[in-house]
C-alpha cells in the first residue's frame, strides 16, 4: 500500500498550528523534493504547473500534549474521576515536577490531551470545575511546545520523515510527520532562508480618512488595481491573482483594521469564497481591538486579521514594523520560536516571556498559569519601581569638543548572564543561597546570588546576548555599503528590544518568573558597574560630562580618536567585566537645559556630531513623534548644516547658512506656502474622552471625530490642525478639507522658534533674539542681531 | 534600595513644595537666589539618590552647600588670575 511509503524531505517550516482532525499542521516549503507524490499532491489542489522545487506542503503531525494540576491528593483524585468522564481523550499521570520557587519536587496530576486543539477548552472547563487547584503549563502555546520539543522555530530549515498518504487518507495534508531534524538554530548569523513569496496590497487612500475606491495589488513583478466597486469583480479577480500567486505572506496596509475585515464581509455577502487562507479547511481567525497600560502609557491595538497556511502583516499594526521592518519581525521570531503574525503584532515583552518558557519546558521546570495575558495594568507604586534604579546624571550644559561615548552593551541582560541574576539564584542571606562560599554578595544590598547553578534568565538569555554582541561587531566592521548591514541592524534592533524588555520582566510581579529581588540586584549591580567606569575615567584624566544608566560621555584634552581611549575602555572592562563598546568620538555635542529652567540641566536632551559625520539626536523635536513634520524637518536641515563643522570652533561659519535657511522656512510659512500634511501634530489619547476636564488638544480633535459617529478610544493617536479661533484644532481625518487660511500660522511660527533656538541655544543665540532676527528684514540684521553675542566667538 | 519609597526626584519636589510659603515671603530678588538653590541641589540628584540617606533634605543641603563652594571656588581662582595680571602689568 502507497499510504506506508516513508520519504525524507527538506524545507524550511512555515506556519503550525493546531488542528481539530489532524493534531499539528506543519506547513513546510519545500527545498528538495524526494517524492512524486508531493507534486500529485499540488496537482490535485488544482495548481497545473508546480515547479518542483518550493512547493508548499501541509503535513501533519501526532502532538499531544500535557498540563498538569496541584493540590491536595483528595481534589486531585476528584479531578482524576472528572477527567476519566470528559468525551476528550485524556492520559493521566502522578509526576514530580519542579516548580522554579520551591525548593523540594511537587506532586502533580499530569494531564496530556492527544490533541492539541482540545487542551484550551479542555482545561477552560477543568479550571472552572476546579477553581482551588494550582496549575502549571496550562496556557503555553502551541509553536513554544513543539519548539521545546524539537527546537523548531519560524522558518527552521527542518528534514522531516514522511509517512506519505494516498489520496482517501489525505484529505488536505500531504503525509505524517514521524520525526523532525532540526538542521539550522536560531542563533546562525547567517541563516539560509526561503525566498518568500510576498503580495503586497493597499488602498489607495487612507480608508480613517476618505473611503478608499481602488486597491493596488503587487506579487512578483506583476502589478494589479482593482476597483472597490463592484463587488462581484473584485472578488473574483483577487481570488484568481491570490490563487495565482499563492503567496507565503500577505503584507498590507490598513489590512487588519479596515481592508481585510471588508473584503471577508463582501466574500459572506456575496457568497464569493475568497481564499485568503492557504488552508482551506480553517476560517481566518479574527481578533478585536483593546486597550492596555503598559509601562504607564496607554497602548490601543487595533483589531486583527490571522490567517493559515500563509502569513499577514498589516504594516500599520504591526508594532516595530518601522524600526526594523520585516527582517527584524522574522529574527524575533525565531529567536523567541514564536509565530510570525503574533510577533509581528505584539509588544517584544511578551517575545521574551515566550523565550523563557520555552527554556523551563526544556528543564523540566512549571511555567505557572496566569489568569490574564503579559501585558496587565500597572499601579503607580509598580510605576515608580519600573522607573527607578539606574544612575541617571545632569550632564554639564553646553558645547563641548572631542567627547567620547561610551555604553555597555545591553547593560542589564549583561549583568543577568554575568552575575548569574534569576528569580530562583537571588535571595536573602541563608534563604535561596544556602551555601554562602558559593554565592556572591550583590553592591550595597543585603542580598545574595547563588553561582553554582545557572539560573533560568541568564540560559534564555545568554545566546541572544553573544548573538547580539557579534552581530554588532560584524556591523562596525562592515564597510558602508556593504548591503549586509542593513540586514543586520534590523537583527541586532530586533534583539535590542527583546533584551531592553527582558529587565522589566524580572521585576514584575505578574510575571511568570518576575522577582523584585532579582530586579533590584541587577540596578544595583548596573549602579557599581556606572560608578567604577567613572573612576576609572576620573583616574586616566578624564572628565566625565554625564552618565545615564548605562553610558557615559568622557573628555580629554589631547584624547580624539579611537587608540586614545582604548586605555581607557580595557580599564574599564577590567573593573566592571561588562562588555562596553565606544559608541563613538563626538566632533562636538551639546547638552541642553530644561525648556522650563534654562539653569537646570536636563539627562536625556542632546545633540552631536561623530567623526564620521553622523548625527545623533536625544530629546528635541526631531526625534519626537508628536512634532510636526515641518518643525522636525527644519530642526534636521539645521542641524545638517551645522554638521558641516570640522570642530565645535568653526560652527560660527555655518551660522549665517543656518539662519538664511532658517528666516527662508518662516517666510514660507507666512506665505502659506507649506503643504498641509507637513503642519499634521499627532497626540495620543491618554484617558476616555468624557474623562477630561479640561480637554487637550488631541481630545478637542478627537472630539470632533466622534461627532462624526467614529469611535476613539485611550491610546489611539489623533492628527490635528492648529486652527484659528475655537475649539483651536482641526482633526486631520475630517471628512471635509480644511481651509488653509484658517491655519494658526503664529502658533506654527513659536514651534518652529523654539526648535530653532534649541539647537543655536548652545551656541549663544537665545529664543528672544531669533525672534527679533525673523522679525527684522534689512541684510544686516544677522550682523546686529549676532553682534551681541560676539565675545562668544 | 527602598522600594516603597518615593524616588529622589519626588522627594526632591516634595521638599522643595514644602518651602512655597517661605518662598512667597521672600522679596522677588530672594525668591530667585532661592531658585538657584534648588537648581543646584537638582544637579545633585543621582548622586543624592545613590546615598539611599533616610533623611533626603539633608543630602540636599550639602548639595547645594556644594554648588557654592565650587562658585567660592571659581571665583577664588578668577580673582588670583586677575590679581596676577594685575602684577605683571605692575612689572611692565
Amino acid at each position: 500500500m502507497s499510504g506506508m511509503r516513508t520519504t525524507i524531505c527538506e524545507g524550511w517550516l512555515l506556519d503550525l498550528y493546531a488542528d481539530s482532525e489532524d493534531g499539528v499542521a506543519l506547513w513546510l516549503i519545500e527545498a528538495s523534493p524526494t517524492s512524486d507524490l508531493f507534486q500529485a499532491q499540488a496537482q490535485s489542489s488544482g495548481s497545473a504547473h508546480v515547479a518542483p522545487i518550493g512547493v508548499r506542503l501541509r503535513l501533519r503531525q501526532a502532538f499531544p500534549v500535557t498540563f498538569y494540576a496541584a493540590g491536595p491528593g483528595l481534589r486531585l483524585h476528584a479531578l482524576w474521576r472528572w477527567l476519566q468522564n470528559q468525551p476528550v481523550s485524556v492520559r493521566l499521570a502522578a509526576v514530580e515536577r519542579r516548580d522554579l520557587f520551591v525548593a523540594s519536587p511537587l506532586r502533580l496530576l499530569s494531564i496530556q490531551v492527544s490533541n492539541p486543539a482540545d487542551q484550551e477548552c479542555l482545561f477552560t472547563q477543568v479550571e472552572q470545575s476546579f477553581p482551588d487547584l494550582t496549575y502549571y503549563d496550562a496556557d503555553i502555546p502551541l509553536a513554544l511546545r513543539h519548539a521545546a520539543v524539537y527546537g523548531t522555530f519560524p522558518l527552521a530549515r527542518l528534514r522531516l520523515t514522511i509517512r506519505e498518504l494516498n489520496e482517501i487518507e489525505t484529505g488536505q495534508a500531504a503525509g505524517d510527520v514521524l520525526d523532525i531534524q532540526v538542521l539550522d538554530s536560531p542563533w546562525e548569523l547567517d541563516p539560509e532562508l526561503p525566498p518568500l513569496r510576498i503580495l503586497s496590497i493597499e488602498p489607495d487612500s487612507d480608508p480613517r480618512r476618505s473611503e478608499p475606491t481602488h486597491l493596488h495589488i503587487r506579487c512578483e513583478r506583476r502589478s494589479y488595481r482593482l476597483a472597490l466597486e463592484p463587488a462581484r469583480p473584485l472578488l473574483v479577480n483577487l481570488a484568481a491573482i491570490l490563487r495565482q500567486c499563492d503567496p507565503d505572506l500577505i503584507q498590507s496596509a490598513w489590512g487588519d483594521t479596515w481592508l481585510l475585515p471588508k473584503l471577508l464581509e463582501l466574500s459572506e455577502h456575496w457568497r464569493l469564497p475568497l481564499p485568503l487562507n492557504r488552508d482551506s479547511k480553517k476560517e481566518v481567525l479574527r481578533k478585536r481591538a483593546h486597550s492596555y497600560f503598559s509601562y504607564g502609557q496607554v497602548v490601543h491595538r487595533g483589531q486583527q486579521v490571522h490567517l493559515f497556511g500563509r502569513w499577514h502583516i498589516d504594516t500599520f499594526n504591526a508594532m516595530m514594523f518601522h524600526d526594523y521592518a520585516l527582517e527584524g519581525i522574522l529574527e524575533s521570531a525565531r529567536v523567541t520560536s514564536s509565530p510570525v503574525q503574533e510577533t509581528a503584532r505584539r509588544s517584544p515583552g511578551s517575545g521574551i516571556s515566550a523565550m523563557q518558557m520555552v527554556t523551563a519546558l526544556r528543564s523540566q521546570v512549571l511555567v505557572p498559569w496566569h489568569k490574564q495575558q503579559v501585558e496587565e495594568p500597572k499601579s503607580a507604586l509598580e510605576l515608580i519601581h519600573a522607573d527607578q534604579g539606574g544612575l541617571v546624571y545632569q550632564p554639564t550644559v553646553g558645547l563641548h569638543s572631542d567627547v567620547a561615548e561610551i555604553d555597555f552593551i545591553s547593560m542589564y541582560p549583561g549583568i543577568m548572564v554575568r552575575f548569574n541574576i534569576s528569580p530562583e539564584t537571588v535571595g536573602a542571606n541563608g534563604g535561596v543561597a544556602k551555601r554562602l562560599e558559593l554565592a556572591a554578595r550583590v553592591p550595597a544590598l543585603d542580598l545574595w546570588v547563588e553561582q553554582e547553578t545557572p539560573g533560568l534568565i541568564p540560559r534564555t538569555l545568554q545566546p541572544l546576548l553573544e548573538k547580539r554582541i557579534v552581530l554588532k561587531q560584524r556591523i562596525a566592521e562592515l564597510p558602508a555599503w556593504d548591503p549586509r548591514r542593513r540586514l543586520y541592524k534590523a537583527r541586532a534592533s530586533a534583539h535590542k528590544w527583546l533584551l531592553v524588555t527582558c529587565f522589566g520582566y524580572l521585576g514584575y510581579k505578574n510575571a511568570r518568573f518576575g522577582r523584585i529581588e532579582a530586579h533590584e540586584s541587577v540596578t544595583a549591580y548596573s549602579r557599581e558597574a556606572l560608578l567604577r567606569a567613572k573612576e576609572a575615567a576620573e583616574d586616566l584624566g578624564f572628565r566625565v560630562l554625564h552618565m545615564y544608566v548605562d553610558g557615559l560621555w568622557v573628555q580629554k584634552p589631547g584624547c580624539r580618536c579611537v587608540e586614545d581611549m582604548q586605555p581607557l575602555l580595557n580599564e574599564i572592562v577590567d573593573r566592571t567585566r561588562l562588555p562596553i563598546a565606544l559608541e563613538g568620538i563626538y566632533r562636538w555635542v551639546a547638552f541642553l537645559p530644561s525648556r522650563v529652567n534654562p539653569k537646570a540641566p536636563v539627562a536625556n536632551r542632546y545633540f552631536g556630531v561623530f567623526q564620521d559625520g553622523s548625527i545623533k539626536v536625544r530629546g528635541i523635536e526631531a526625534r519626537r513623534g508628536d512634532a510636526p513634520l515641518f518643525v522636525s524637518e527644519v530642526q534636521m536641515h539645521m542641524l545638517d548644516l551645522l554638521a558641516q563643522a570640522r570642530d565645535a570652533s568653526s560652527l560660527k561659519v555655518e551660522l549665517p547658512q543656518v539662519m538664511a535657511f532658517l528666516r527662508q522656512q518662516c517666510r514660507l510659512l507666512r506665505l502659506g506656502r507649506l503643504p498641509l500634511e507637513k503642519l499634521i501634530v499627532t497626540q495620543k489619547l491618554s484617558r476616555e474622552l468624557a474623562l477630561y476636564r479640561t480637554p487637550s488638544p488631541a481630545a478637542r480633535a478627537a472630539m470632533q471625530l466622534e461627532a462624526l459617529g467614529k469611535t476613539m478610544s485611550p491610546g489611539q493617536h489623533v492628527r490635528f490642525i492648529y486652527t484659528l479661533g475655537e475649539p483651536g484644532v482641526y482633526a486631520w481625518d475630517l471628512p471635509e478639507p480644511l481651509d488653509p487660511r484658517r491655519v494658526d500660522l503664529a502658533r506654527y511660527r513659536t514651534l518652529l522658534l523654539r526648535a530653532a533656538s534649541a539647537v543655536l541655544g548652545p551656541l549663544g543665540i537665545k529664543e528672544d533674539q531669533l525672534l527679533a532676527y525673523e522679525k527684522s528684514s534689512f541684510a544686516g540684521a544677522l550682523e546686529t542681531s549676532l553682534g551681541i553675542d560676539r565675545q562668544f566667538w | 534600595m527602598g522600594r516603597t519609597l518615593p524616588s529622589m526626584t519626588q522627594a526632591f519636589l516634595q521638599e522643595q513644595e514644602s518651602f512655597v510659603r517661605f518662598r512667597r515671603a521672600l522679596r522677588r530678588s530672594d525668591q530667585h537666589a532661592l531658585d538657584d538653590l534648588f537648581t543646584a541641589a537638582q544637579q545633585h540628584l543621582a548622586a543624592a539618590a545613590y546615598t539611599s540617606h533616610a533623611l533626603p533634605f539633608e543630602v540636599l543641603l550639602l548639595s547645594m552647600l556644594l554648588e557654592e563652594h565650587k562658585e567660592v571656588m571659581r571665583l577664588r581662582r578668577a580673582l588670583e588670575d586677575l590679581s596676577h595680571e594685575w602684577y605683571a602689568d605692575d612689572d611692565l
